[in-house]
């Protein structure tokens, strides 16, 4: 059986723990509390350590979901979650443009620990005001559109859409794979 | 009523100085950030606060899966001291750091003291 690990990372209130809820086989390991920050103007409860959920994908293989908390205190455990990702979602909330620069942060941080596939998940894309994609990727620090990692819209809320994330997330992951195995990386 | 913040200060300030071997504790909210903190120098507060909100968490969540009750108190043993995270009515997580030659047995004992009077506090 093989197993991968699949972390879902991103701002406060993009949708990670639902996402996660969405889709687990399992009753979900949250460590939620109550939130006293600013992300009590958002929801009740903020992820402490992780959420985990699983999902048997195919009969040989399981996937194990991640979701990390948002806020930027808590980046040791964004260390310890990313450091095993086979590969990982960030999630941004497509109608909070201030949160972008944040969410780009995020990335930074990942991207200087693990060359781990990534994919972006756009959640609250039905909301007024959100932005399009084009301009989500330039935020968050790709400005060419011929060079970016696959997009996706998902709603948090709904097993189909996460569902099709998570394919989007999976066939990323392969593809990545052949390509290296195609040409692989030099020696370090 | 207003927590006297001022107040848990003080009472983590004379916890520290007057507990032999504990070198540094903090007061902080289940979901991680700083009430009160006397910690030791080039520990930053926040981040201190929000690794006890997710070890607490988590042990609590061990607590309930594998059916071990309501945690009373989570250790971590290292080469160089003791971090002992005790939870301090609903509100707050109390941790405490102690050096290597801290006797098990009186720190307990005071951290149960110290969690009477922050409570007071508290409340």
């Amino acid at each position: 059986m093989e197993i991968m690990r699949l972390v879902v990372t991103g701002p406060v209130g993009a949708g990670k723990s639902t996402f996660i809820r969405s889709v687990s086989e399992i009753d979900v390991v949250d460590t939620d509390r109550r939130a006293t920050d600013e992300a009590s103007l958002l929801k009740p409860k903020t992820t402490v350590a992780f959420d985990f959920g699983r999902l048997q994908f195919s009969p040989d293989m399981a996937l194990h979901l991640y979701g990390t908390p948002g806020q930027a205190r808590f980046d040791f455990m964004w260390d310890i979650l990313i450091r095993r990702a086979h590969a990982y979602m960030l999630l941004v909330a497509a109608h909070r443009p201030r949160e972008f620069h944040y969410a780009r942060r995020i990335l930074s941080f990942m991207q200087r620990r693990s060359r781990a596939p990534l994919i972006i998940g756009l959640t609250h894309t039905d909301q007024p005001g959100t932005w399009d994609e084009e301009n989500i990727l330039i935020a968050l620090g790709f400005p060419n559109p011929d060079r970016h990692p696959p997009i996706v819209s998902v709603d948090a809320t709904e097993a189909g859409s996460v569902a099709v994330a998570i394919m989007t997330l999976l066939q990323h992951y392969s593809q990545v794979q052949q390509r290296n195995v195609e040409q692989p990386a030099p020696h370090r | 009523m207003a927590i006297n913040v001022e107040k848990l200060n003080t009472l983590l300030q004379n916890f520290v100085s007057a507990t032999s071997d504990v070198e540094g504790a903090a007061l902080v909210t289940p979901d991680g950030l700083p009430l009160a903190t006397s910690l030791p120098g080039g520990m930053d507060d926040e981040r201190v606060s929000a690794m006890s909100a997710a070890m607490l968490s988590l042990g609590e969540r061990i607590g309930s899966e594998l059916a071990r009750g309501s945690i009373d108190r989570i250790y971590v043993e290292g080469t160089h001291g003791y971090g002992v995270l005790t939870s301090c009515a609903e509100d707050a997580v109390f941790l405490v750091l102690a050096n290597r030659s801290a006797k098990l047995g009186v720190l307990m004992l005071e951290i149960k003291r110290a969690i009477a009077e922050l409570k007071l506090v508290l409340m």
